[in-house]
């Protein structure tokens, strides 16, 4: 499958004569290795949720942290290579940070993926001659969920620097079967209650493990009280409500 | 024999010592020149004068270049034409004068070079439209911001420019800009000792917009004249030898050797109270 | 080589409105050198009403006693499409060293527009207001040396009107004077914007007194006050006159108007 491209796999900022940048195509592989995450947006708020693929009875399930804060009123979920994420994220927090200084006033969530997607192009030369900062693409995609003036909204972001806007995006090894089950359950009018369940009911669905309290993670946007990451007992209660559990 | 080509011909070392190449610049090995900045101007230009008219403007400015209150040079022209919509009058430092000249020279070119203006019409190609002409108004920001950098640098170029010529709307256009940076507009504008002794009297001409569109170009190259005059009589760094320009849409019309005609000095003998007389 | 262009011209001006001219008293330098300020008269003033926002200022320039024009304006209007800022709703106006004035003006415009692109929305006033002030301490051991005032409406639809000091410390007030003639418009603002001094005359005596309360006015009643405040300045203060420039920041958008004032 692989052969006839290896004239052009080395040198990032190469076009193949087909057109293609292999190194973007392969960061976009690398995802689909990552956990599965989800994001719901509704019309109070937005919900993501991740498997968090506990490798050992032996793993601090705390210490895995697939959803992040970005600011107040924004969070992002990962699947891919988490530490590239890392600094994925950083910039967005100084971005969102430096906006608020500037102008008084919370950064936009288009805005904030529009900056993300921006350093994700960073492996090349930058457009006003900034120096290439990266030897290779990120290897991880977010899910960006945040609330702003314009009301709850979800992007997913890619490796390639583009960015689309979301009612319901899957990511990671179980997205394909998982995005055509948020096919099928979306709807406009959904409470944030049961996207909640609609999230851990997909993720239950291509997850190898059995799910349970422990090894998922769900987070919230609202305009009440921005981003939260669900505690221990609230997740307990939401896998409570799943059918079957 | 040495065997260094760039030595040969040179006195020998040991006789006359090492060549001594403090004054060359530090890339073939002389000393570190330090970083030179005008502080005060030395060579200076006085006043420049414009009025608008009711299809373009006129200026003028004396040949005189002054060292301190010596009469230095005699045949400075302190006028420079742009192009056929524009001309700049400098006054202050005659060096700065020239080095914004170059600037203006390279500039005009590069004009010409990308917008590739000109007489194209000539070629008879249907259609082709001659880029415009770059205005006076355009110089002006230009301008505006060089001199505005250059103070900001803290290396300011000393000059008060004045700008005239044509718009992008074809009408007069009349404007300032100095070595601070500071830029305004008017119907009549005079730098140095002008704005003292002739812009009350262009004032009285065109108190306002309206009156300077009512005004035909004889009266506006009268009043100026009158005005060169009253500077002659009055600054002591002027000369009765001066440069003219008129600018409209017929181009710019220079004349750089116009001597002061008219001159009465009746006034002179009821002059009292400078210098050593008292009475 | 003194000359000219060197030191003021043979009378000495009419004294800074600022303190930091450096004299011979205060400072002497060392050698005679470049001063990079120079203050160019003038006034602006600003008052918020509860759906609109005036600015004005008078468009004489100076230097020294000499006028460089009567038809230089201070107000300008920030954002909005293309250079001449069409449909904008801020208004910025500046006063002090012109130069800089100008400079700082377009800085911010260009930073209002940006921000149209880089967030695809129009940026609000209390955004920008952040904004300006960042520029003006970004250079705060070189300031830009003008007092700025910002107007326009806030997000509910009430006027917003902020004024500045040279180097970004900012406040939102409901009225402010500054310039050449701060110090004679800004007590007259306190007092019949204000109401300062103003006592309810069926209040009683002495301690009994009752201030009046100050409460939004009309725009027919702060465009009174703006001519007032400016006619009265130009009797009293040689840096003012000429014109007023006036602009009124409403819903529907701004509206610019200039009229005489005294050219005397």
């Amino acid at each position: 499958m692989f052969i006839a491209r290896s004239e052009y796999d080395r040198g990032i900022n190469t076009f193949s004569p087909e057109g293609r940048l292999f190194q973007v195509e392969y960061s976009l592989e690398a995802i689909k290795l990552g956990s599965t995450a989800i994001g719901v947006a509704t019309s109070h708020g937005v919900i993501l949720g991740v498997e968090k693929r506990i490798t050992s009875s032996l793993l601090e399930t705390s210490s895995v942290e697939k959803i992040v804060e970005i600011d107040r009123h924004i969070g992002c979920a990962m699947s891919g290579l988490q530490a590239d994420a890392r600094s994925m994220v950083e910039h967005a927090r100084v971005t969102s940070q430096s906006h608020e200084f500037h102008y008084n006033e919370r950064l936009g969530v288009e805005s904030c993926t529009q900056a993300i997607c921006d350093l994700a192009l960073r492996f090349g030369e930058g457009a006003e001659g900034e120096e290439s900062i990266m030897s290779r693409p990120f290897g991880v995609a977010l899910l960006i969920a945040g609330f702003d003036e314009q009301g709850p909204s979800l992007y997913h972001a890619e490796p390639s620097g583009t960015f689309y806007r979301y009612d319901a995006k899957a990511i990671g090894s179980g997205s394909e079967g998982a995005q055509a089950e948020l096919q099928n359950e979306f709807h406009k009018s959904l409470s944030l209650g049961e996207a909640e369940v609609m999230v851990l009911k997909t993720l239950k669905q291509v997850m190898e493990e059995k799910l349970d309290s422990k090894n998922v993670q769900l987070a919230s946007v609202t305009k009440e009280k921005g981003f939260r990451i669900y505690g221990d007992e609230e997740m307990a209660g939401v896998v409570g409500r799943l059918e079957g559990n | 024999m040495n065997h260094f080509p760039e030595a040969w011909g040179r006195p020998r070392d040991e006789i006359y010592g090492a060549y001594n190449p403090t004054y060359l610049p530090s890339s073939l090995g002389g000393a570190h020149q330090p970083t030179t900045r005008t502080q005060s101007p030395i060579v200076t230009g006085t006043s420049v004068l414009a009025l608008k008219f009711s299809t373009g403007v006129v200026i003028a400015a004396d040949n005189l270049a002054s060292y301190g209150s010596l009469a230095r040079f005699t045949d400075v022209h302190r006028l420079k034409p742009f192009n056929k919509r524009a001309v700049v009058g400098f006054g202050g430092d005659v060096s700065d004068m020239q080095y914004l000249d170059r600037l203006l020279n390279s500039l005009d070119v590069e004009e010409n070079y990308t917008s590739s203006t000109g007489d194209s019409k000539q070629g008879g190609e249907e259609g082709l439209v001659d880029a415009p002409l770059m205005s006076a108004k355009n110089l002006h920001t230009y301008l505006a911001k060089v001199m505005y950098k250059r103070r900001t640098d803290f290396n300011p170029l000393w000059n008060a420019l004045l700008i005239v010529g044509l718009d992008d709307q074809s009408q007069p256009f009349l404007a300032s800009a100095d070595l601070l940076g500071t830029t305004f507009s008017a119907p009549s504008l005079a730098t140095g000792f002008g704005a003292h002794l002739a812009q009350p009297i262009l004032r009285r001409v065109v108190p306002n917009e309206a009156a300077s569109r009512e005004l035909s170009r004889e009266k506006a190259v009268e009043a100026i004249k009158e005005c060169m005059k009253v500077l002659f009589y009055r600054d002591a760094r002027s000369m009765n030898e001066y440069s003219i320009a008129v600018v409209d849409e017929n181009g710019v019309e220079l004349s750089e050797n116009e001597k002061l005609e008219n001159q009465s000095w009746a006034f002179a003998d009821r002059i009292k109270g400078y210098g050593t007389q008292v009475v | 080589m003194a000359s000219l262009f060197h030191a003021p011209m043979p009378s000495t001006g009419p004294g800074y409105s600022f303190s930091a001219q450096p004299t011979a008293a205060s400072a002497p330098r060392q050698h005679a050198g470049f001063y990079p300020y120079t203050d160019n008269g003038g006034s602006t003033l600003g008052i918020s009403g509860a759906t609109f926002t005036i600015l004005a200022g008078d468009t004489r320039s100076t230097s020294g006693y000499n006028i460089n024009t009567r038809h230089a304006p201070k107000l300008f209007k920030i954002g909005g499409e293309g250079p001449d800022n069409l449909n904008a709703r801020i208004v910025l106006s500046v006063v002090g060293f012109a130069a800089d004035g100008n400079a700082l003006k377009e800085r911010l415009d260009t930073v209002v527009k940006m921000y149209r692109y880089q967030h695809g929305k129009e940026i609000s006033v209390h955004a920008c207001a952040q904004r300006l002030s960042h520029i003006l301490y970004g250079k705060r051991f070189f300031p830009y040396y003008v007092t700025a005032i910002l107007g326009g409406l806030d997000e509910e639809g009430k006027g917003a009107l902020y004024s500045y000091d040279p180097v970004g410390s900012y406040e939102r007030e409901q009225c402010r004077a500054a310039g050449a003639a701060s110090s004679l418009i800004m007590p007259f603002l306190d007092n019949q914007v204000n109401l300062k001094n103003q006592y309810d005359p069926m209040s009683g005596q002495g301690l009994e007194k009752v201030q009046r309360v100050p409460e939004p006015l009309p725009k027919e009643t702060v465009e009174e006050i703006v001519r007032d405040a400016f006619t009265s300045a130009v009797e009293r203060h040689i840096e003012v006159g000429d014109g007023l420039q006036m602009m009124v920041i409403t819903k529907e958008g701004i509206e610019e108007t200039f009229s005489p004032l005294k050219e005397d």
